[in-house]
């Protein structure tokens, strides 16, 4: 076993689990993270995708021992997120990509969603105002994806994208 | 059963606030009147479905699930329309055999929306027959709005109403439960559950507010904050995590388990029944980590009883198939017409196996008591159905088992007969240890070992007139079952299992009255089963048998209309007398800018650079509700590339019930059926199933799903039909036809890869 320290949607603990444990099982049973969803386990899906210093990374395949002293966030630290870079104004609410993803009413059964919304809060951070063409780009061919949905929400994803960058330009 | 309603306000006593609880009736089900905790709730007690609080809220409990497709906000919406509240005070208990009164399958909302219906038009008179009291004036001059009654002059709400009573009411049930049923085609009986009977007044259709309102999916913002409690998160005291260790091929038995290294895994232990093999551990990574080590050192007999994928068609070819198990139609007159007709049209057409794979694999968790009690979490359609296959596995009575329902990935009709999944693992192994168990499939595990949607074939054959009109057709359809929803726990440990039967249905509505029609489905066991092998255990998916044979006889209409040198849309309607589906067809055709002529396009090539364009046309029907879509594509002659750049769904279902969630969900089913029209395929060898992670099982991406339009109008004078499930059939024939229109060359098998169509093309 090994212990590592981690912060993760702005928390710091100290875990003791094994030291080639991945981080999708450290987020899900030591942070008991439901947000954080397990997929394909071989970084194919984008179930698993969570945030690690801003960047979308599949947290299937990478250790929690290489992610430490960095900041990880899951879909349930986004509001807080949102809070810290617009200096506390939005406050209790979601973060524009959640918000944007009730409005359109995205998720069907939902599971593949968490990561939908951590490579959209990626993708909005390099692009505030995506077209299209770069939504399908970032969410099929850009690594680390593709994001898979077997519910075939890609085009609701696209709206909820947009609509996410309208409010977040705001 | 009863056929006539029984109301009986027997008596009203404090209840301290919540009204609408039942004890003292003689319940008229025939389980009994005995209700043993952990026991079904009884249907045939009102309150067992409907609780009214004194705060206004309202608690409404049935056997059915949320599937994915908004069910929970649907039957928010039909209880909340009967007993004019808003959708919002509702809250549902979905699925918990233990705490709902019905069972059923979740395959579509109509089956659960009927009983809500029914059970709220109960509620609401017994609600009318307290305020007529309350307010002092006749029922008929009350009014309801928001859960405010008034009359006479004067208000009250429901919770005024309810407020420190008591109420009994009792309603006629038909149906059963589940139960153990060898001349059933999966070996159960009862999978439709309880359904309530009578006919208490219901609002009709034009009178409609909640219904038909775009109201938000309750479950969809708790999955978006991320506060879903997902099968997948159940923990329980004490629970161990297990991972487990398949045969090496699918009908290899077990020779010699392997052993946990204990260096490095100290709290790992492997534990084995028959062919079970898993490693449990109170932590999850160990857990996988040491799986992984004991499957290296672990052994198993040679099994190559699979022909391998490329030997499919050929395979089903060589059964001998015997009388068909269902037909529909009129055989003489078909064979008549088949005689005098001046051409025929006929086609052979096939697809390989394909299976629902979902995001996340089979999860479930089990807690098997040493008093033979057991609780089951799991994300199932079909709670009760599971109970009876659980409970059986263990050797216990089915009162002694108790099954949850949970949030997990869209399971598209594999639970819907109540098996499959990692629930019979999760069991037999706690029954075995003595702890809960949480297993965990790997996708790599799902992808090969769930259950499948059988590779088919068939024979189509059309008899044209002299005019080129259709006076038959004939449709043979040969597949391998899809009733086996047996617990792969169960089958590996020898655990008793039900008996599936090898039928299959005809599941199509003909769509065109004037042409006299055959259609016949035969059925064999599942590919490679034998005495140690359940073989690839073939299990109904999204649109099961209807969506397949729709397939064949759409594309040989097309190639019939082509044989006719006439537009496939025109002669659709020339062979239909259905209102709703020519009327739906000629929007449709608007909708896309369909230019009327006859297909192949005029220049259809075959060969040669450059891109084809061609568009293509297909339609069903569902339950009532007509579906058309027309699919536009490109395509690579020389490399045999397809891409749908537009689709263009129609349907017309009578009565929307939530327009914006209907719109999200036959989107959805286009983009599923989209991945069946142009990738999936399972794929396999002599022992077992390769096509095992998504680079090779392949689903759509963003990036190959084309414009969606949809043309959906609600009708009130239609009755509500059916209409999520639906879509994912449209695609495939629609795309066939479009590739046809571009090259001249009708597919007669999907999926509709770059190589099939490169080698159709150079045939
Ligand atoms: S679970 Fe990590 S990418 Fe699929
Ligand atoms: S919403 Fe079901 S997998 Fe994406």
């Amino acid at each position: 076993m090994a212990e590592m320290t981690l912060t993760v949607n702005g928390a710091t603990r100290t875990v003791d689990v094994a030291p080639d444990t991945p981080l999708v099982y450290v987020l899900r049973n030591q942070f008991m993270l439901g947000g954080v969803r397990l997929g394909c386990g071989m970084s194919q899906c984008g179930a698993c995708a969570v945030l690690v210093d801003g960047r979308e990374v599949r947290s299937c395949v990478t250790l929690a021992s290489r992610v430490a002293g960095s900041k990880i966030h899951t879909i349930e630290g986004l509001p807080a997120l949102w809070a810290e870079a617009r200096e506390g104004t939005a406050a209790g609410g979601l973060h524009p990509v959640q918000q944007a993803w009730i409005d359109e009413q995205v998720p069907q059964c939902g599971y593949c969603q968490s990561g939908m919304m951590i490579a959209a809060v990626d993708l909005l951070a390099r692009v505030p105002s995506p077209s299209v063409a770069q939504i399908r780009e970032a969410f099929t061919d850009a690594p680390p994806s593709p994001h898979l949905c077997r519910c075939g929400t890609y085009p609701a994803i696209i709206d909820a994208v947009q609509r996410a960058a309208r409010a977040m330009a705001l | 059963m009863i056929s006539t309603p029984t109301l009986t306000r027997r008596q009203f006593v404090k209840a301290g606030g919540a009204l609408v609880v039942s004890a003292s009736l003689p319940s008229l089900s025939s389980r009994g009147s005995v209700e043993a905790a952990g026991s079904t709730l009884d249907a045939t007690k009102l309150a067992s479905w409907i609780e009214i609080h004194d705060d206004g809220r309202l608690l409404v409990r049935t056997g059915k699930i949320e599937t994915g497709t908004g069910m929970s906000a649907f039957y928010a919406q039909v209880v909340a329309e009967e007993l004019r509240v808003r959708p919002e005070v509702i809250s549902l208990v979905l699925g918990h055999t233990d705490e709902t009164p019905d069972g059923g399958f979740s395959a579509g909302f109509l089956t659960g929306a009927n009983n809500l219906r029914k059970v709220a038009a109960y509620t609401y008179q017994a609600l009318l027959d307290l305020a007529a009291g309350a307010l002092n004036a006749p029922k008929d001059a009350l009014a309801v709005t928001d859960g405010v009654v008034s009359g006479g002059g004067r208000r009250i709400s429901y919770a005024g109403l309810v407020r420190g009573q008591r109420l009994e009411l009792t309603i006629p049930i038909g149906g059963s439960l589940p139960a153990l049923d060898p001349g059933q085609p999966t070996g159960l009986s009862g999978l439709t559950g309880l359904q309530v009977s009578g006919t208490p007044p219901t609002r009709e259709i034009p009178q409609y507010s909640v219904i038909g309102e775009s109201f938000p999916v309750p479950t969809v913002a708790e999955r978006v904050r991320g506060d879903t409690e997902w099968v997948g998160d159940v923990r329980l005291p004490g629970m161990l995590h297990a991972r487990m260790v398949r045969p090496s091929a699918v009908g290899a038995t077990l020779v010699r388990a392997g052993s946990v290294d204990r260096a490095r895994f100290p709290n790992a232990e492997v534990v084995t029944k028959g062919n079970l093999v898993a490693v449990v551990s109170p932590d999850e990574w160990e857990a996988v980590a040491a799986a992984r080590a004991v499957a290296a050192s672990t052994t198993w007999s040679d099994w190559s009883g699979l022909p391998g994928h490329d030997e499919v068609t050929a395979t089903l070819r060589a059964q001998p198939w015997g009388a068909p198990s269902h037909e529909r139609g009129d055989a003489a007159k078909v064979s008549a017409a088949l005689s005098a007709a001046a051409k025929t049209v006929e086609a052979s057409y096939e697809q390989p196996f394909t299976r629902h794979a979902p995001m996340g694999a089979y999860v479930a968790v089990a807690d098997v008591r040493r008093d033979g009690s057991a609780t089951v979490h799991t994300a199932s359609a079909q709670s009760q159905g599971l109970r009876v296959q659980i409970a059986h596995a263990l050797g216990v009575d089915v009162e002694k088992v108790v099954v949850r329902w949970h949030q997990g990935p869209a399971q598209y009709g594999r639970t819907t007969w109540g098996g499959d999944g990692a629930e019979g693992d999760a069991a037999i192994l706690s029954q075995l240890v003595g702890s809960p168990v949480r297993v965990q499939w790997t996708i790599q595990e799902d992808l090969a070992w769930s259950t499948v949607s059988p590779a088919w074939v068939a024979d189509v054959k059309g008899a044209l007139d002299t005019e080129g009109r259709l006076s038959a057709v004939h449709s043979d359809w040969y597949a391998p079952h899809e009733n086996d929803a047996r617990l792969l726990g169960a089958l590996l440990a020898g655990a008793p299992s039900v008996t599936p039967l090898a039928t299959n249905r005809v599941s199509t509505v003909w769509a065109y009255e004037k042409i006299p029609v055959l259609e016949r489905a035969f059925a064999m066991p599942s590919l490679g089963a034998d005495a140690t092998s359940a073989g690839l255990r073939g299990n109904i998916m999204r649109t099961p048998w209807q969506r397949q044979q729709n397939f064949a006889t759409e594309a040989l209409i097309n190639e019939a209309a082509a044989a006719a040198g006439a537009d496939p849309i025109q002669y659709r309607i020339d062979h239909t007398t259905n209102p709703r589906l020519i009327e739906l067809l000629r929007a449709t055709a608007k909708e896309a800018g369909w230019d009327p002529r006859p297909s192949p396009r005029p220049g259809a090539r075959r060969t040669g650079g450059g891109l084809l364009a061609g568009r293509g046309v297909a339609v069903m029907i569902r339950s009532d509700a007509p579906w058309v879509a027309i699919a536009e594509v490109t395509v690579a002659p020389d490399t045999g590339e397809v891409r749908v750049t537009r689709f263009t769904v129609g349907l017309d279902c009578g009565k929307v019930m939530n327009p914006r969630q209907l719109r999200l969900t036959v989107q959805g089913g286009i983009v599923q059926g989209l991945g069946e029209a142009l990738t999936e395929e399972v794929t396999f060898d002599r022992q077992k199933v390769t096509s095992t992670d998504w680079t090779r099982y392949r689903i759509p991406t963003m990036g190959s799903t084309p414009d969606i339009r949809m043309v959906i109008t609600s009708y009130d004078d239609r009755g509500i039909n059916s209409a999520g499930e639906a879509p994912n059939a449209l695609p495939p024939p629609a795309v066939a036809a479009a590739i046809f229109d571009a090259t001249g060359v009708p597919p007669r098998r999907i999926p509709l890869t770059a190589a099939y169509v490169k080698k159709l093309l150079s045939a």
